[in-house]
């Protein structure tokens, strides 16, 4: 069989903030028991809390994000992401390679002009 | 003969009528060395979005070619994370 590349990913996820802090959390050990049934690696994982989101999606007004690295075999990605479209909880989801996993979510401000 | 004129640099010359004797803009990314546009970084993408939320053109906020690809695909991935708005009520 061929050997699968694994990389590090970033999932960025919304869960709807209508759920109670245990049906939050279960959602949230759903998620990484997809990573780790794949022998995917969780390395890190940031609550970013409670947020007001930009646009109504299906209902929801706030939600709760929250952003996972992790490492992972190419073609668990995919299989994942079907999985992902099946979970009601889950109201957006985005899962990108990336090289660094961020310590800290900050960022730095554009100096002003002038 | 025609081509002798000096060409326009960044700093202070006016850039024959064009710009009008205005300083030519720097990148603002450039300026600050960020080499990556993150699309977490939602108060830095808010600054090149209009009220409306759409994506301000590069000729007005300066933004360099290579940075300007960056940051459009930070905005539509905010965008798709419900970060920023579509469309904004003005």
């Amino acid at each position: 069989m061929k050997q699968q590349r694994e990389h590090l990913y970033e999932g960025m996820y919304v869960i709807s903030a209508t759920l109670s802090d245990d049906a939050r959390n279960k959602a949230l050990d759903k998620i990484q028991a997809g990573i780790s049934q794949r022998q995917g690696e969780i390395v890190k994982i940031h609550d970013q809390g409670r947020r007001r989101l930009a646009y109504e999606i299906d209902g929801h007004r706030e939600g709760h994000y929250y952003i996972v690295y992790f490492k992972l075999r190419t073609s668990g990605i995919e299989e994942l992401w079907q999985e992902y479209h099946l979970n009601e909880d889950l109201i957006r989801f985005i899962t990108l390679r990336t090289d660094t996993v961020m310590e800290k979510i900050e960022f730095k401000s554009l100096e002003e002009p002038q | 003969m025609f081509n002798k004129r000096p060409r326009p640099t960044n700093e202070g010359s006016s850039f024959g009528g064009d710009l009008r004797g205005r300083r030519r803009k720097q990148c603002p990314f450039t300026a600050a060395g960020i080499k990556e546009i993150d699309y977490k970084d939602v108060n830095t993408l808010l600054q090149f979005v209009t009220d409306r939320g759409k994506i301000l053109p590069r000729r007005i906020t300066g933004v360099s070619a290579h940075h300007q690809k960056l940051l459009v695909s930070a905005i539509k991935r905010a965008r798709h994370m419900a970060l920023l708005p579509f469309v904004a009520e003005a």
